[in-house]
């Protein structure tokens, strides 16, 4: 008789048991998930071409194709004998505080400046003995930052990179 | 007496016995009743599935979603879309500090209400597709809406992953408030560098390259519902965090 009543005890608790389980896996789930991203790419090259004529640098500077848009700003240095004049034909050079001219828009991976002409002064138009001067042209471009609400800006204390050109005889 | 000598059964047992076949009896009465009901409707009305389903969007766009088969057969819908496919546009590059738009919201796209919880997780992997530990997640910016409806679980973040819940039923067919509104990088990532000088072409060059260039961010995104109806219990049950429900307002415990 022990051995019946365990049994109805044991059949007693797998029928509460059983009793209980639909409410425990009746609940509804699901789930989903998705994923992305992006490639940063960072850095880039640039390059600065001058041509002289008539006491002229004609100065460009261009990107490679690839290389993330960019700020460029530039600036030559003479001799005080022989001061230098900016000018460029689009308006897209401006002069800053610091004597540097900064090109007016964002340059983009395999795009140019515009030219900005440096002219040289003060140069005699006969000289009676060789004349030898240099004029440096230094350039720097540093990538175009953003603020939160997506307009551009420049941080010149990052430049990402400084070139000078050569002199001239 | 004599009837209890012969059974030989203690009266405990006797009433675990009698209460057991009442709860069976009870819960087929409730499954007659149910059938009852199912065949009622179906000649009066079309019938009313009780499916879930849940539905992940981006900028108002459904990315991704897994909703329980009309048919009822225990068949699933689902399909899962690459986030941020449209961040950058044709040509364009991903600029740090730049904010990009990045709405993700929740939409119920079952027909029984539900509470909805949003994880995500982000992360960098290096040129090769290997995740880079040595770059910080909080590089990776996310600009998260205010008073919108979501809390987040501190208890459950880590540097990669953060949990949101959403506090109220989300009804069949409603889109939760966004979660996230903007996505940006860290301008800092540009920080660092590795400079090199160069001789060419009569000139010095300071080349400097930047020490993460072509690393890629990660951002994955993982929705979860649940029914309401014992909401607590099912969300204790499903996804191990217990909450208080208050008048259908869903708060962390």
């Amino acid at each position: 008789m022990k051995r019946a009543s365990k049994a109805i005890a044991l059949l007693c608790a797998v029928l509460v048991a059983a009793a209980s389980l639909p409410s425990a896996l009746a609940y509804f789930t699901t789930y989903t998930r998705a994923q992305g991203g992006a490639v940063l790419h960072l850095g880039g090259s640039t390059h600065i071409t001058e041509e002289f004529s008539n006491w002229t640098k004609r100065v460009v500077i261009t990107s490679e194709a690839g290389s993330q848009p960019v700020y460029v700003r530039a600036r030559a240095f003479s001799g005080s004998q022989y001061p230098l004049t900016y000018s460029d034909e689009g308006g897209s050079w401006s002069a800053g505080d610091d004597g540097y001219y900064y090109y007016n828009q964002i340059l983009n991976g395999g795009a140019s400046t515009p030219e900005l002409l440096i002219h040289i002064d003060g140069v005699p138009e006969k000289v009676a003995e060789e004349l030898q001067f240099q004029v440096v042209v230094v350039y720097e471009t540093t990538p175009v930052r953003y603020h939160e609400n997506g307009e551009p800006y420049a941080d010149w204390a990052q430049a990402l990179k400084t070139g000078e050109g050569g002199g001239e005889q | 007496m004599k009837n209890r000598k012969k059974w030989g059964l203690p009266v405990g047992t006797l009433l675990m016995f009698v209460a057991a076949a009442v709860m069976l009896l009870t819960s087929t009465v409730g499954g007659a009743r149910a059938a009852l009901t199912f065949y009622s409707e179906a000649y009066t009305s079309r019938m009313q599935m009780r499916n879930i389903g849940v539905t992940l969007m981006e900028n108002g766009r459904e990315i991704s979603w897994r909703n329980y088969g009309q048919e009822a057969d225990g068949s699933w819908s689902s399909t899962e879309n690459e986030l941020l496919s449209g961040l950058l546009g044709e040509g364009e590059t991903l600029q740090p500090g730049k904010a990009y738009k990045e709405e993700l919201a929740v939409r119920n796209s079952g027909t029984i209400d539900q509470y909805v919880r949003v994880s995500l997780y982000r992360y960098w992997l290096d040129q090769d597709g290997n995740k880079l530990r040595t770059l910080s997640p909080d590089l990776i910016h996310l600009k998260f809406a205010e008073n919108s409806g979501w809390i987040q679980d501190p208890d459950a973040a880590t540097e990669e992953r953060l949990v949101f819940y959403y506090q109220s039923p989300l009804g069949a067919e409603e889109t939760t408030p966004a979660l996230v509104q903007t996505l940006s990088i860290d301008p800092s990532i540009a920080s660092h560098v590795t400079q090199e000088e160069r001789e060419e072409n009569g000139g010095t060059t300071i080349v400097t390259t930047y020490d993460y260039d072509g690393v890629q961010f990660r951002l994955e995104a993982e929705v979860n519902a649940v029914q309401t109806h014992n909401g607590e219990d099912a969300i204790w049950s499903a996804w191990g965090r217990q909450v208080n429900i208050s008048d259908g307002i869903l708060s962390l415990a």
